[in-house]
């Protein structure tokens, strides 16, 4: 039996532009894996890889945030940073429930699940503008702010709800990999947030994964 | 002058419960006071009135930030509350300091700060969405605990909102009483200040940033510069057990990550082993300092992981999962995180010996009490005279014999928590009971009962009983009535002297970041000489008589308190004058404050420039103070110590191995000699006129004239 793991290691070493559909792509999206069986979901395997937060070790300190602020925008929040801890922070990946204390987030079982932008290729599909596009050397998806009138469809359709218009200057922003040194990771205090190459992101998902949902 | 700086939002929101109106001023006429507690300040002079009380609708009170507030620079996701306190006598103006969120969620709104004056008619909460600030029904919410209300705010709100609320004690008027973060995180003394107002909370979503002038490049290289140098909690720079990578370590010191401890109720356990000094991404593991508060096999048991503020790589916040808070006391939830006071005081009431479960779940489901209730403690003063007095068995003369036969005693006997279970009610609801609930209402007011039970040595139904003689109790500051916090019980004349100006406890790590910072002691004398004088810093309970060098560590640690608490930064870990570093002599770099500061807002700065900044609001404290209390002499009616400080160790002297007693003649000396290096009166202990124009304090000078109260 071909297990996803294995599907992906076995794999590792195709070359670029191979395209996979299925479980990655739903790992990646957020979505389930029938709405991928309909050949819908598809990621071009390209060098770099995605950004991952593991949950169990995230202590919440939003040094990534800052450093990712400092980076990109020369100034510091949430709303600017790429990486987002601050949303599902307090209350967990879907805000407060009846039952927030058993939940996600400093308000319930203290596993906090910080969103990052897991490259896929949503925001590149839906963009009218065709203003985002594929770093061909880090293999980020990048926005083209020349291009990008800010109209918000990437911000609206993101699996992650990671790319956000900015409204100080009406451009949507969105994980670039820092060009392939990823500030937020190079200032992570307990080593959460880690950039993973795409055949080691399946692990890292699964785990991720894992705290997306509602508790029980 | 347009604000042309980094740092500043540019804007103080205030709001007037009374007449529901909202409007904003600029932050520029404060910026000479920074932020932070030196906008409280500054706000609360400007609107003093004569005897007004706390709880007075027209009392202000101030939610402050500062230049650095939400930058990301290392530790400063602090906000401070400055206002009238009913938990001091004459309801002195005082400021408390919470982390978290809050902070730099009112920056990313746009706002320096939030100053809030009159009553509402009914219970409220103020919402703020950036430019979009309203006063809405809080009616639904008034009457639960802070974890159900700062729920609920944030629902209404969305999840990106950060919020804080008082619970029932605040509610209620208890003048021991705060407010509440999600995230355990809390400031204390001015929950009656809100409760009295009827304002439930507070809720903030920001969409903006905080703007940084210096480049990406800069900051980093601060950062790294920073991340050398800092220790763990308390800047305590070696770890607690002999490691590969340490030269030296301190069984007391904060940095606990080892071979033993893990981080064990992740649900996969974090074996966490040695975390040298120079592992950067693994900072976070460092502090793991659960074990001070439940013992390691609880830790080991019940830890998650660590937590803490906005930017603060040090986490020492202990975020446990605790099965027993649900199945034995039945709370709504299994989950608790503070840290050291939060999760001490219980420890400190209760007979429990430390190391055993009972000790254990006394430190988590008495955080989990007083965290809902929103109950303060004065830094564990109330739970101290309580257990003094229960050990005295003083209360069944002063309670009631309906009260006294109501309380569960044998529960306190036997070394249950679940005492703190029904006392906690008692203080949270002061008047839910068919008897006076004497016991609750002291735990709530300790200020008053002192009079209210004669607990000064004039009651002779408990047998003369004086609080002031009974160093268990740590009642430190006589006249304000505020407990020791790391005063001559560590750090000689320095701490005392920092402990006897503020008008509750001082809250002051300044000179702990150092003393207890874990290295051999000739090093850190050696540092603390080269910084304030020789003989500035003595062995712990080994003390000499008053020198300059202590006079001027004292002022220093005073001044960077107040530093910290206007920038704001956490001075729980700064300043780092000491490092782990072996290769720098152990030594820090106490500008990194300045460095901070000047790459943020871009005007650049020099230490020395910076602090004459801060200290500009100690001298505004102290003209205030005297102010406030009418008092032309702060010797006398201020800085005045508990007996015991002087009498403890009746068959030792001072400066005796082994003792922390001081003496009732080197203290007036260091009195005269402190007020010296202030430029206050050296009699009075009240800035001169000289010294307040110095500032820019002529206005104050002026007001202490116009009330008889300026020296000479
Ligand atoms: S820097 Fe690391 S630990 Fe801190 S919030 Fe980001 S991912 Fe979590």
């Amino acid at each position: 039996m071909i297990t996803r793991r294995g599907m992906l290691k076995g794999s590792m070493g195709v070359a670029v532009g191979t395209v996979y559909s299925g479980t990655l792509v739903s790992f990646l999206t957020g979505c389930g894996s029938d709405n991928n069986d309909n050949g819908n979901g598809e990621v071009v395997v390209m060098p770099g890889g995605l950004m991952v937060v593991n949950p169990i070790l995230c202590v919440g300190c939003r040094r990534c945030e800052a450093a990712c602020g400092w980076n990109h925008e020369g100034d510091c929040g949430p709303t600017i940073a790429r990486v987002k801890v601050a949303h599902n922070m307090n209350y967990g990946p879907h805000g407060v429930q009846s039952n927030y204390y058993e939940q996600r987030g400093e308000s319930g079982d203290f596993t906090l699940v910080p969103q990052t932008c897991h490259q896929c290729n949503v925001c590149m599909e839906v963009c009218p503008q065709k203003a985002i596009s594929i770093n061909e050397k880090t293999g980020a998806r990048e926005v083209d702010e020349s291009l990008c009138v800010g109209c918000g469809y990437c911000a609206d359709k993101c699996p992650q709800q990671t790319i956000k218009v900015v409204r100080s200057k009406m451009k949507s922003v969105k994980c670039d990999l820092c060009q392939g040194e990823p500030n937020c990771a190079q200032v992570c205090t307990t080593g959460a947030i880690k950039f993973y190459t795409w055949e080691e992101a399946e692990e890292a998902l699964e785990i991720y994964n894992n705290y997306t949902g509602l508790v029980g | 002058m347009a604000m042309n700086y980094g740092g500043w939002a540019g804007k103080v929101l205030w709001v007037n419960l009374t007449t529901s109106e909202i409007w904003t001023e600029p932050t520029e006429k404060y910026l000479d006071y920074l932020g932070g507690s030196g906008i409280g300040y500054k706000i609360l002079w400007d609107h003093h009135v004569d005897g007004q009380l706390g709880t007075d609708p027209e009392n202000v009170i101030v939610y402050s930030i500062g230049p650095l507030t939400g930058s990301g620079v290392i530790c400063s996701g602090r906000m401070t509350v400055t206002s009238r306190s009913p938990a001091t006598p004459g309801h002195l103006i005082t400021d408390g300091h919470v982390g978290g969120h809050i902070g730099p969620e009112f920056k990313y709104a746009g706002y320096d700060a939030l100053a809030v004056i009159g009553k509402a008619n009914s219970p409220v909460w103020i919402r703020i969405e950036d430019d979009k600030v309203s006063i809405e029904s809080a009616t639904a919410i008034w009457g639960k605990g802070t974890f159900d209300s700062n729920a609920e705010l944030t629902k209404l709100m969305g999840q990106d909102a950060q919020v804080f609320s008082i619970g029932q004690a605040g509610e209620n008027l208890v003048p021991m009483s705060g407010f509440m973060t999600p995230g355990g995180h809390a400031a204390g003394g001015h929950g009656a200040v809100m409760g009295s107002k009827n304002l439930k909370g507070v809720g903030v979503h920001g969409t903006g940033t905080c703007t940084i002038k210096a480049s990406r490049d800069e900051m980093r290289a601060l950062d790294d510069h920073i991340l050398g140098i800092i220790g763990s909690n308390n800047n305590n720079v070696v770890p607690s057990t002999p490691q590969s990578w340490a030269e030296y370590y301190s069984s007391g010191s904060r940095w606990k990550a080892r071979d033993e401890i893990k981080w064990g109720a992740a649900d996969e356990p974090v074996e966490l082993g040695e975390v040298a000094w120079n592992e950067r991404n693994r900072i976070g593991y460092r502090c793991s300092m659960a074990e001070m508060y439940v013992g390691v096999e609880y830790t080991n048991k019940w830890l998650k992981r660590m937590g803490g503020c906005h930017a603060c790589p040090i986490r020492c916040y202990c975020e446990m999962k605790v099965p027993e808070l649900k199945s034995r006391f039945k709370f709504k939830s299994e989950y608790i995180t503070n840290t050291c006071g939060g999760f001490i005081w219980g420890n400190y009431l209760m007979p429990t010996t430390a190391g055993t479960e009972q000790y254990a779940l006394t430190a988590t489901a008495g955080a989990y009490l007083r965290d809902d209730y929103g109950i303060f403690s004065g830094y564990g003063l109330t739970h101290h005279i309580f257990k003094d007095m229960k050990t005295a068995d003083l209360f069944k003369h002063l309670l009631s014999a309906e009260e006294f036969a109501d309380v569960p005693w044998e529960q306190w006997d036997n070394n249950e928590p679940e005492f703190l279970v029904d006392l906690y009610k008692r203080v949270a609801f002061p008047d839910s009971y068919p008897h006076e609930n004497a016991l609750g209402r002291m735990m709530g007011d300790p200020v008053s009962y002192i009079d209210i039970w004669k607990l000064d040595g004039t009651n002779p139904a408990i047998d003369n009983w004086n609080i002031y003689a009974e160093s268990n109790v740590h009642l430190f500051n006589r006249s304000m009535r505020h407990a020791l916090h790391h005063a001559s019980e560590c750090a000689s004349q320095v701490g005392t002297l920092i402990n006897v100006i503020f008008n509750r406890d001082p809250m002051c790590h300044s000179h702990i970041n150092v003393v207890n910072g874990g290295l051999p002691y000739d090093i850190l004398a050696e540092v603390c000489a080269e910084k304030f004088g020789e003989g500035a810093f003595d062995p712990v309970k080994w003390y000499t008589p008053i020198n300059q060098g202590k006079v001027n560590f004292a002022k220093w640690c005073v001044v960077k308190n107040v530093l910290h608490d206007s920038l704001t930064i956490c001075n729980w870990v700064f300043p780092l004058i000491i490092s782990p570093d072996k290769e720098k002599n152990y030594r820090g770099d106490s500008s990194i404050e300045a460095q901070m500061y000047s790459l943020v807002t871009g005007d650049k700065v020099t230490e020395e420039e910076l602090d004459i900044m801060a200290e500009r609001t100690v001298q505004l404290h102290r003209a205030f103070t005297a102010l406030e209390m009418n008092s032309n002499d702060l010797r006398r009616d201020h800085d005045v110590l508990s007996d015991w400080v002087y009498d403890i160790d009746p068959d030792k002297n001072f400066g005796d191995q082994g003792t922390i007693k001081m003496d009732r003649d080197d203290i007036q000396k260091a009195l005269g000699m402190f007020y010296e290096a202030w430029g206050w009166d050296s009699e009075t202990g009240i800035p001169t006129r000289a010294t307040l124009e110095k500032f820019g304090l002529g206005y104050a000078a002026d007001k202490l004239a116009a009330k008889g109260l300026l020296p000479g």
